[in-house]
């Protein structure tokens, strides 16, 4: 199996943010039990930017939430921080999801601070928290408005500000720029990579877009389709920081078409 | 020219029904047995105003209790109903069809059983205007946004905190529009069962002069009602606008265009 290659964490010495050791998991469907996700490994040291890639159906979304604590997988074992997570910690993972699911009867410094608010923080701490929150997603100054007032790239930085509001070393991202117009998922992409070396976090970043995956990863691991396995995984050595100019190089195409020839002849 | 604005036509066709109202009778086009002039009418209500203000009194108390019964279980029963999955799936068809039947045809039994009070015509338009607060209430809660729901979580919400901070500012749109019928209804229950068995509201006004042919004093309880209806769509309106901001503005800001546009070229 790949996985046993892949002890990457341990052999560079650096803790592991987000450790997986044999998820499976499989869930009852109608005609009886269907396997979703079959020996997952995974291996994410701190500071990392892993991006899963895979067909529709493979499993990304259902994986990502077992590793938020919002789902539990039928066996295997999940370490965030070292620790097993069996339920949603927000001072341990921060997520942010497609459909950036602000609330709309709150502003924009409002629901930054929502994580804040269930947790009881004093009303200062938290608003001054939120601020600067804001101010590291570019969006100073528009905390007072409500969402439907923001772009959808406004909402998602609002989103991306939620999720780190509790500064946790880990932020899971489900799609977070696919209903994005093309030039606006290109800047938010930039803009992720500036905030994420801005506040060293791991992230695990879900996509479907092969561009966005080489563009933004460290590291990128392939997805099968169901039941869900990792085919491959594959580093991405271009240098940082990141510039568009790079997606023209020979080097990214090379990459960008190994992802897909992985996808295409998955089985 | 340019072409009038819908409210500048709107007033205009008020005025027009107003002018029409007192001329027509006046013309003899119609017999004033069947449209009293407008200034007849008017004159009667001055002239009856004490007869008509205790009358609208009963009226509107009996209004307030029947919307307070019809709201507060309406809401209650509908957050069970729409969030209990095995209730809804027991409960939600039978709701629903009742719905459909006319009640009015429990209200000589209601005057069987409560008399010809106020108390009958409490419990009649309570009961009439539960079913749309209950089924709206019901809907707004099932149709959450799931993602809603996920996200909280994610952010380590507790039950209650799902409850008190996703849950009900969620679907206070829907339970607003039902409380907005619902109330309509109230009024509407109060004053028909005024009209059929009773010896005292608005509705009783309307009954008592048409039996006796008084067709001035029908019409001018004709207008306390409606100005009774106009007035509780416009609190209600009132009410909508000030806790939905963000829902109204959504949907149909028109007035600040350019402060929405103006983030979108600022950033993303």
């Amino acid at each position: 199996m790949q996985h046993v290659a892949n002890v990457s964490g341990e052999r560079t010495g650096v803790k592991a943010a987000v450790e997986v050791r044999g998820l499976s998991h499989v869930y009852a469907g109608r005609d009886g039990a269907v396997p979703a996700l079959q020996d997952i490994d995974m291996n994410v040291p701190a500071g990392r930017f892993v991006v899963i890639v895979g067909p529709s159906g493979c499993g990304k979304t259902s994986l990502l939430m077992m590793l938020a604590g919002l789902r539990a997988q039928s066996s295997g074992a999940i370490l965030i921080d070292g620790r097993p997570i069996d339920k949603p910690d927000p001072s341990r993972v921060g997520v942010v999801f497609q459909e950036a699911s602000l609330y709309p009867w709150l502003t924009a410094v409002e629901n930054v601070e929502f994580p804040l608010v269930l947790k009881h923080a004093p009303r200062t701490e938290r608003r001054d928290r939120a601020e600067a929150m804001l101010k590291l997603v570019g969006l100073e100054g528009f905390g007072s408005r409500h969402p439907h007032e923001l772009s959808g790239g406004m909402k998602q930085r609002v989103s991306i500000a939620r999720g780190l509001v509790q500064d946790p070393p880990v932020l899971l991202m489900d799609e977070p720029f696919a209903a994005l117009d093309e030039q606006t998922r290109m800047t938010m992409g930039h803009e992720l990579l500036r905030i994420w070396e801005q506040t060293s976090k791991t992230v695990v970043f879900i996509t479907h877009s092969l561009t966005e995956a080489v563009y933004l990863a460290d590291e990128v691991l392939v997805m099968s389709a169901r039941p869900g396995r990792i085919l491959d995984r594959m580093a991405v050595d271009l240098p940082r920081p990141r510039t568009y100019q790079m997606m023209a190089t020979e080097e990214f195409g090379a990459l960008r078409e190994r992802i897909w020839q992985q996808i295409r002849t998955a089985p | 020219m340019t072409r009038p604005s819908p409210r500048t036509v709107r007033r205009l066709i008020g005025v027009l029904i107003l002018v029409l109202w007192e001329a027509i009778p006046r013309l003899g086009i119609l017999p004033e047995l069947f449209i009293p002039p407008l200034t007849k009418t008017l004159h009667v209500l001055w002239l009856d105003s004490a007869i008509y203000a205790a009358a609208l009194l009963v009226t509107v108390y009996e209004v307030a209790i029947a919307m307070l019964i019809a709201c507060g279980a309406g809401i209650l029963i509908g957050s069970v109903v729409g969030g209990v999955a095995s209730i809804r799936r027991l409960m939600l068809p039978v709701f629903s069809s009742l719905y459909a039947v006319p009640i009015v045809i429990l209200y000589p039994v209601f005057t069987a059983w409560f008399g010809i009070g106020s108390e009958s015509k409490i419990v009649f338009a309570g009961v009439y205007g539960f079913f749309p607060v209950m089924l709206s209430t019901a809907a707004g809660i099932r149709t959450i946004d799931e993602q809603y729901l996920l996200a909280a979580r994610s952010m380590g919400a507790s039950l209650p905190q799902l409850v008190m901070r996703v849950i009900i500012p969620a679907s206070i749109p829907t339970v607003l529009a039902g409380l907005r019928l619902g109330g309509a209804l109230t009024i509407i229950g109060v004053v028909v069962s005024e009209m059929l068995t009773s010896a005292n509201g608005i509705g009783y006004l309307v009954t008592k002069n048409r039996t006796t042919l008084d067709s001035p004093r029908v019409f001018a309880a004709i207008i306390v009602i409606l100005t009774l209806s106009v007035v509780y769509d416009i609190a209600v309106r009132f009410i909508e606008r000030r806790t939905l901001v963000w829902q109204t503005a959504g949907r149909r800001d028109t007035s600040r265009p350019a402060r929405a546009a103006l983030p979108a070229q600022a950033a993303a």
